[in-house]
């Protein structure tokens, strides 16, 4: 989160010139993982450069920003609507504890959507400051790389700047990416979404994934009617599918209507709206329809060919496990490399990065047990395996520990809302492989979870833990009997 | 959480019903206590083995008493007194290691005495329960003014109807009792409504009505404590607060401890003016010292007032019902209601505990070894009426602890190491492990981490509430010795991290961990710098330094 990084603005200014080059290291992209690096290189004394497109709410081409995909256009902003959009439900549940309200709630879209695009504007400018303070040398434009150690700046006046450096970052990060079919520039992405002037009332999204499932979550916790079409039977692929059910059931309880395995296949521009039709010939009108039919690295203009930087098909930066690309002396973090795009991964590798390159301690991020939300309402929090991944990779047989139960707000509110949580243990070595919690706080929950699951507990030692009461995190210490035990036929192990 | 309940499952039914049927015959005094500590000694995987060993004792002695040690016959195996939290868990636990247990408990009441109590005990029905539920209610006057900064608005000011609160509150009171004695009575806990009082190391009187145990357990629970005061009778405790017929206009809390501070946060939030008076300097005595001036002063910000070092001398009823409250630095008058929130005593009058000769300590606490065992062997004591760690989950830990020991041959020590807890402050307190001035004193070199930061929902809010997160790392171990955090969600995000720390995890452990972003627990594992770093080996001379020392930012 952007606030914290203004307690560690240390720095150490001790300049190592590099007689050759112009800048030890130049960074192409101000995002989470390229201040990360930049930052912390230069505290190792590097003579660091970075630059980053002007900014914008909504990104293309062109426009950018200080901060990058978390700060204006991801992380930051979503969570803020979130926030705004977790209230419409907080409110129905005060009127059982006594609170009179008035029938019809007021919302004001234009109030949240100017406060939160301050509040990005804000963070933008600490971002800058940041850089500035440790010492980072800020280029607005865009970045292009004209050899192995070149890069070509064209400033917002057109004119260029080329400057030499010993290392080139890439962390460009990645855009949303439109599905090719008829009348899909009615359609909007995630940028878009977040900066919308007027709240749709009627709202399709496109996508199965987590920024569908969020956006959904916000507008119908606003108030709008949300129709969710996604390809597979449940959303959130790749997710343990148990919660897959229970994020798919809690959506549908909160209004948002499903349509799984379906497809979306013309867009039509009418006077009553965009019509959408989908491919079981269904039609439905829409103010708005998003599209969260995932992500592509930002790789295209970088001029990567030219100096032969290997793309994979993704058109990711192929990177090797201290972030290093195919050109010795360029790298890559973050989104552009698309290992696990997230922004904490980002900071991770740019920090790995700076260390390796400046820091003369050779880093290779390591992503095990990478927690991570989806900020649906409620949220979703996971870490390790799930219980398809355990099954599969398990030597041993898989004990599963499950705990459904109606969180104790919910006792008098009247919210018909299951919190649901889940332990994958290997019954051999005892270790939790993993961790997953739909229900409310379950990010704020899962963090302290995922250190203990880092180094390895046992289901002993949760089970030794005294809990706290009374929470919901405490289930997660409580759970004695398993729900489940999946027996695992052994590999074999005879042929290599 | 105590709204969800999995049925307990028996773990061996057909002894189970063998023992209910059959009378069973054991010798005395507590041979299979002996037993138990004997089998400590074997390997564990002997474990299974060994229980059938005893059952088939068991059934030996029960068909054929050859004489060789004086038998009698008990009416039950255990005999429980009280069926709050420790005493439930006891008592299911041992009856499905297949035990005969009974329980004895007053009937339901909402507010406790000599002769009210009801199954599910002070956590339930006059503890954490109402407590949160009343916090939930209470929270939502802060949510109103934080969904203003997030676009929301109100017509006419949210108004609270305090009845539909109280009865929503109590409906779900008396589900929840219900839903404690099913799980009594499906593990095959016989239930007997009424006050018990122990005759004979053996013997349990409840209204008359005389019961014969093995082992009796003594699990009372405490009861709020009133100073005795010239005026108290018109004061309120704890009990009353949790379900009075109407709104306090003006509330004088009497305390400094957590009781004092939850109730504070639960009035205020739900528009009572709120007075709280404190004879120290600070709230939460016994907390870490940073946490205390925080609290206290996010408190203060959401409306409450402190009067500090100031101690109640009486309290005077005026004509028109009001009530002032005289202290040693002046008189406040207009007070709806008086609450003391001064501690909590043991229940452990006219317990007969005198004359069977079980030992107590001077404020009526039960005195007992570490496994829970009192003077008298026979006789066991779990929970507030210990006064160990008075929490629902450590009653949990004792109960389940004693069933283990005394029924299924593993004596099994409650660990008090790292137990984590919470106060449902408005903001909320998390806490595990020691407190930074604890950590000095016990390891003397630490490295202090902290945090104080506006959390997104504020910055939008544009109210005052801020954060605050530390972490106390011992220097010679790395290991981290104390969490501690007060802020929204606190005691959610502390049960993780207290399972790491009972762990006994390392400070690099937790800079391994990758940050769930963006969340305000994530903020524990992205601490580089250390705050300060106490040193207080002999090259300092003994100088403790709270030194600010920011290494190199990385």
């Amino acid at each position: 989160m952007a606030r914290k990084i203004l307690v560690d603005e240390e720095m150490d200014q001790t300049n190592k010139e590099e007689a050759h080059y112009d800048f030890d290291l130049f960074v192409i992209g101000a995002g989470s993982g390229g201040v990360r690096a930049a930052r912390f290189s230069a505290n190792f004394g590097a003579k660091v450069g970075i630059c980053e497109l002007p900014f914008h709410p909504i990104s293309s081409e062109v426009i950018g920003g200080v901060g990058g995909t978390c700060v204006i256009r991801g992380c930051v902003p979503k969570k803020i609507l979130v926030y705004g959009a977790t209230f419409g439900g907080e409110l129905e549940d005060a009127r059982n504890y006594g609170w009179e309200l008035n029938e019809k709630l007021d919302f004001n879209w234009k109030k949240l959507l100017h406060k939160k695009t301050d509040e990005i504007i804000r963070l933008n400018g600490i971002y800058k400051r940041l850089l500035s303070n440790a010492g980072v040398k800020l280029f607005e434009g865009e970045g292009k790389i004209v050899g192995p150690n070149e890069v070509e700046l064209t400033q917002l006046d057109g004119t260029k700047l080329s400057y030499s450096a010993k290392h080139i970052l890439i962390a460009t990060g990645s855009r949303a990416h439109r599905p090719l079919i008829p009348g899909q520039e009615l359609g909007i992405t995630s940028d878009e979404a977040l900066s919308l002037e007027d709240l749709p009332k009627r709202a399709v999204v496109f996508g199965g994934g987590y920024i569908a499932v969020e956006f959904a979550s916000i507008w119908r916790g606003l108030g709008a009617d949300v129709n969710l079409f996604f390809r597979r039977e449940l959303p959130l692929r790749g997710f343990d599918d148990e919660m897959r059910a229970v994020v798919a059931r809690n959506l549908e309880a909160r209004g948002v209507n499903l349509h799984a395995q379906t497809n979306l296949t013309e867009l039509v521009k009418t006077d009553n709206g965009i019509k959408v039709i989908t491919d079981h010939g269904e039609e439905f009108i829409a103010d708005v329809v998003l599209f969260a039919t995932g992500r592509l690295p930002n790789s295209k203009r970088l001029n990567l060919e030219a100096v032969g930087v290997e793309l994979d098909n993704t058109g990711a930066v192929k990177v090797d496990e201290y972030s290093r690309t195919n050109i010795p002396s360029i790298w890559a973090v973050g989104d552009v490399t698309n290992r696990m795009n997230l922004t904490p991964v980002a900071l991770m590798e740019g920090t790995c990065f700076a260390k390796t390159v400046f820091g003369g301690e050779s880093s290779k991020a390591d992503y095990s047990n990478i927690p991570c939300a989806v900020f649906s309402i409620p949220p979703l929090s996971v870490v390790g395996l799930s219980e398809e991944q355990a099954i599969e990779q398990a030597n041993s047989d898989v004990l599963v520990f499950t705990s459904t139960f109606n969180p104790m707000k919910n006792t008098i509110s009247g919210r018909q809302e299951k919190t649901v949580m889940k332990l994958v243990v290997d019954q051999e070595t005892d270790k939790v492989l993993g961790a997953s919690m739909c229900g409310p706080d379950s990010p704020e929950i899962m963090q302290g979870i995922a250190v203990a699951l880092k180094c390895g507990a046992t289901k002993a030692q949760f089970d030794c833990t005294v809990g706290i009461h009374p929470s919901a995190a405490e289930e997660f210490v409580t759970m004695r009997s398993v729900s489940r035990r999946i027996t695992v036929s052994r590999k074999s192990k005879t042929n290599p | 959480m105590a709204t969800s309940f999995t049925a307990p499952k028996l773990s061996s039914p057909t002894f189970q019903t063998l023992c209910r049927n059959l009378p069973v015959f054991v010798p005395i005094p507590n041979t299979l206590y002996s037993v138990s500590r004997h089998h400590q000694r074997h390997h564990h995987r002997l474990q299974l083995q060994q229980q059938r060993q005893r059952r088939l004792l068991f059934v030996v002695r029960a068909e054929s008493n050859n004489g060789s040690e004086p038998l009698r016959h008990y009416d039950f195996d255990l005999f429980t007194i009280g069926a709050g939290s420790g005493g439930v868990r006891a008592s299911r636990f041992a009856a499905n290691f297949g035990a005969s247990v009974a329980v004895c408990e007053l009937p339901f009441s909402t507010i406790s005495s000599e002769t009210t109590g009801g199954v599910g005990g002070t956590c339930v029905l006059r503890g954490c329960v109402p407590k949160k539920l009343m916090v939930y209610a209470s929270k939502y006057s802060h949510e109103f003014d934080e969904s203003n900064g997030f676009g929301w608005k109100y017509d006419t000011e949210p108004k609270h109807d305090w009845s539909t609160l109280m009865a929503n509150k109590n409906a779900e009171l008396r589900r929840l009792t219900g839903i404690y004695k099913n799980i009594l009575g499906n593990a095959g806990v016989t239930l007997i409504e009424g006050r018990g009082k122990i005759v004979d190391p053996h013997t349990v009187d409840v209204d008359g009505k005389l019961y014969t145990a093995r082992h009796i357990l003594i699990s009372v629970g405490g009861r709020p404590f009133i100073p005795d005061i010239p005026g108290s009778e018109y004061a309120i405790d704890s009990d009353a607060a949790l379900d009075l017929p109407s709104k306090p206009e003006k509330i004088a809390i009497v305390g400094g401890g957590y009781i004092a501070l939850e109730f504070a946060g639960i009035f205020n939030g739900l528009q009572s003016e709120v007075h709280v008076f404190i004879r120290q300097k600070k709230v939460l005595r016994g907390f870490d010292e940073e946490i205390r001036d925080f609290v206290g002063e996010q408190v203060s910000l959401r409306g409450i007032k402190f009067h500090i070092e100031e101690s109640p001398q009486a309290i005077v009823k005026s004509a028109d019902g009001s009530l002032s409250l005289k202290t040693n630095k002046g008189t406040i008058k207009g007070f709806s209601h008086i609450m003391f929130a001064t501690g909590r005593r043991p229940n452990t009058k006219n317990l007969g505990l005198e004359s069977v000769g079980v030992k107590m300590s001077s404020n009526g606490s039960i005195e007992v070894d570490e496994y829970s065992r009192t003077t008298v062997p026979s006789i066991w004591a779990v929970g507030d009426a210990t006064d160990r760690i008075n929490l629902t989950p450590v009653a949990l830990m004792e109960g389940g602890a004693l069933a283990k020991t005394i029924f299924q041959n593993e004596p099994t020590k409650p660990d008090y190491r790292a137990v984590p807890s919470a106060v449902f402050s408005q903001p909320p307190i998390g806490q595990v492990g020691l407190t930074e001035e604890q950590a000095m004193k016990d390891y003397g070199d630490i490295d202090v981490y902290t945090a104080n930061f506006r959390p997104l929902k504020a910055t939008l809010s544009g109210l005052p509430d801020r954060v605050f997160m530390k972490l106390i790392v011992c220097v010679k171990t790395n290991k981290v010795l104390g969490l501690h955090m007060c802020g929204d969600d606190s005691a959610e995000i502390t049960q993780g991290y207290a399972v790491a720390i009972k762990a006994g995890l390392t400070k690099a452990d937790f800079d391994a961990t990758v940050g769930i972003h963006p969340t305000s627990a994530e903020e524990f594992v992205t601490m580089r710098t250390p705050t300060r770093k106490i040193r207080q080996g002999p090259e300092s001379e003994g100088k403790m330094g709270h030194e600010a020392k920011a290494a190199a930012g990385v």
